[in-house]
């Protein structure tokens, strides 16, 4: 707990610089992450972040310095040359993409580990460190480092809004955005090196076998939350943003701990929230959408029960007991009543001493989903040409949704009809 | 029957285009006048939509050119207006439908530029031209076939341009949205306005358009409506593939040939 407020007090200017750059690096590569999803290329961006390895460890070897520019410059070339690999294999042979990815990825992933062995045995001692690419380390993030992969971070957040108009139109309709001029392989050029900087700079807190995570789940989780781009981009930003921080505190607090794995963790964690509880294309709301059509049928078929048995007796307005109504259609004992006590805390039934009673608001909505159902059966037989012995089943539930405006229209068409196709009168 | 106009608007010259080495389009020689509604049609797998695509080079052609208004196609980009097939995007792009009728107005607008009031009232109006402006805020994945044809369609007519290119505007659109379409596409032909559609439904050809070009992976026909839909040329278009044509074509694939020789 001490450590907790030690590090979020950002007294310690150390504290300040890392947080800072674990934000620049995490939200930047989270929106150009966003762009990378919308054009379906999230696994290359993988290959990408593995394909990096082989070019800092080549770095390493040339220059004999572990000067951030110079890796950065060794990733960036190894990088760009897995894209063009994968590029050039799906476009010059039978090898599907997906393929081609997964072949690209593991050679330069290979590569780069059998490097990175042999750096680690030459007993040269500026090695030290080098490994933490492999799987991260946020609290290294200082001085030159912070500088140079916070500036590139800058660099790329300020080129994706610029483009963006541009960027949107690449992904959304590629054919279209050539039609009007745009220098459409360009743009697809620069938004392969915007996924190649992005994944670079990543790979300092996250390493690089955990980079794709960066890249591509702000970006998924975000689109949970909204359906426009723009805010799109903000939200993304601000997963990866809270999951560098995240991360951070954990590299400061837990030295030994690889800080990839957990920013991983978290922002799988938020990915998983948004999955579960977003509003509309949650996992939660949609089973609570369920569960209110569950209790609107009940509810609706409580009181068209309560008007048919109105309707047989023609009176209306005469109680029935509950076992009246089970009699007439066999709902659990339990969940009537708690439909009835429902219904009539909303006003629509009332309990007397001799049963269940329609009150006048429920005798008009009982009355409307009757009318809806034996609409909806005459609607069938005379349009669908179904017989008449098979249209009540599908009644049963379209009586539940149709729309006030809906319900207009079957009337016009059907003429404003009196008789169902049963003969039974349409209220 | 195969008619050649002084000025067109559009200038085909032995035009073959490959896919995967395979000839789609075999020497097309065509020309298009201007301010006419242009039906191209043949049956399926004829390259229709190949043709267009290459027209506005789309696709890398293996020999001939294309020119529009006398000029090469980059020269005239704001111009010109493509309407894609609908299924050739994805739908749940997070965008609204005003953000996609608003990317008519980028061509315009080049690099850098951030649409302005003028280009969003140009879209609002477009919307209106489509009868989709009460749509205006919907996300794009809630919309029907019809309404999503409509909102390619208000892009195109955002874009205010002097020729058309429409790939199967009709396909899987209610009876209202097509009536509706070749309302808006008469219209643009009064303004003097040039229209491309690739069209399958014989049928309406006869009362859609005024001019029509049959194709079959060659070019069968190219004329005015009623010169062309002649029940002799129809059979040419449609009756079944030249054989001996798509078997060298299989071959020049086979063998890994290349169309030309230089």
């Amino acid at each position: 707990m001490q450590e907790f407020f030690e590090f979020f007090s950002f007294t310690d200017a150390n504290i300040r610089y890392v947080t800072l750059g674990s934000v620049l690096l995490a939200s930047s590569s989270a929106v150009v992450g966003c762009f990378t999803l919308l054009r379906k290329r999230a696994l290359v961006g993988d290959a990408v972040a593995h394909a990096v390895l082989p070019g800092v460890c080549l770095a390493f070897i040339l220059s004999g310095t572990k000067n951030p520019f110079v890796l950065l410059l060794g990733a960036f070339i190894t990088g760009w040359i897995s894209l063009v690999t994968i590029d050039f294999i799906t476009s010059r042979s039978r090898i599907k993409e997906d393929t081609a990815i997964g072949l690209v990825l593991s050679v330069f992933f290979g590569i780069g580990i059998l490097l990175l062995t042999a750096i680690q045995h030459s007993g040269n001692a500026a090695q030290s460190g080098l490994d933490k690419f492999l799987f991260g380390k946020a609290a290294s993030l200082v001085g030159e480092d912070l500088i140079a992969f916070g500036v590139v971070a800058v660099l790329l957040l300020i080129t994706t809004l610029l483009f963006y108009k541009e960027l949107t139109l690449l992904c959304f309709d590629q054919a279209y955005a050539a039609t009007i001029g745009f220098p459409v392989r360009a743009l697809e050029l620069l938004l392969t090196t915007l996924t190649v900087f992005a994944v670079v700079v990543g790979i300092q807190a996250v390493g690089v076998v955990l980079m794709a995570a960066m890249l591509i789940t702000p970006a998924a989780a975000a689109r949970f939350w909204t359906d426009r781009l723009g805010l799109m981009l903000v939200l993304a930003a601000i997963i990866g943003a809270f999951s560098g921080v995240a991360g951070a505190f954990v590299s400061y607090t837990a030295p030994a701990m690889p800080t990839g794995p957990w920013i991983v963790l978290i922002v799988s964690m938020i990915a998983i929230v948004s999955f579960a509880f977003a509003p509309n294309k949650g996992w939660v709301s949609r089973l609570l959408r369920k569960r209110r059509n569950k209790i609107l049928i009940l509810e609706e078929n409580l009181l068209k029960l309560l008007y048919q048995l109105g309707e047989q007796k023609q009176e209306l307005h005469t109680p029935h007991p509950l076992q009246e109504i089970l009699q007439k259609r066999a709902i659990p004992r339990k969940q009537a009543n708690t439909g009835l006590r429902r219904l009539s805390s909303q006003g629509y039934v009332e309990k007397t001493t001799a049963g269940w009673l329609l009150t006048g608001q429920g005798q008009r909505r009982g009355e409307r989903v009757v009318r809806l159902h034996r609409l909806w059966e005459l609607y069938l037989t005379q349009y669908l040409h179904l017989a008449s012995d098979h249209v009540h089943e599908g009644a049963e539930t379209i009586e539940h949704i149709i729309t006030p405006e809906l319900e207009q229209k079957l009337m016009e068409e059907l003429g404003f009809p009196v008789l169902d196709p049963h003969s039974a009168r349409i209220p | 029957m195969i008619l050649q106009v002084e000025n067109p608007v559009v200038e085909v010259h032995d035009l073959t285009v490959s896919y995967d080495r395979k000839p789609v389009l075999w020497g097309i020689d065509l020309t298009l006048p201007a301010g006419a509604l242009v039906g191209v049609i043949g049956p399926n797998g004829a390259g229709k939509s190949t043709l267009i695509k290459a027209m506005m080079d789309l696709l890398p052609v293996g020999s001939g050119y294309v020119r529009i208004f006398d000029k090469p196609i980059d020269e005239v980009r704001t111009r010109i207006s493509y309407v894609p097939q609908r299924e050739s995007v994805d739908w749940d792009f997070p965008a609204s439908v005003f953000d996609v009728v608003l990317m008519g107005s980028y061509g315009k607008l080049g690099l850098f530029r951030r649409p302005r009031k003028a280009d969003k009232d140009a879209a609002m109006d477009a919307l209106q031209k489509v009868g989709m402006q009460s749509f205006a805020n919907r996300q794009i994945s809630q919309l029907s076939g019809g309404q999503q044809q409509r909102v390619f369609l208000a892009r195109a007519l955002a874009q205010n341009a002097d020729i058309y290119f429409m790939d199967e505007p009709f396909a899987g659109v209610d009876i209202a949205t097509e009536s509706a379409i070749i309302e808006l596409l008469r219209i643009m032909r009064e303004q003097g306005k040039t229209v491309i559609v690739v069209h399958h439904d014989l049928q309406s050809a006869t009362e859609y358009f005024d001019w029509v070009v049959l194709l079959n992976m060659r070019l069968v026909a190219s004329g005015p409506t009623e010169q062309v839909l002649t029940q002799d040329l129809l059979e040419q278009t449609y009756g079944g593939k030249l054989t001996v044509l798509t078997k060298v074509g299989e071959l020049l694939k086979k063998q890994e040939f290349p169309s030309r020789e230089s």
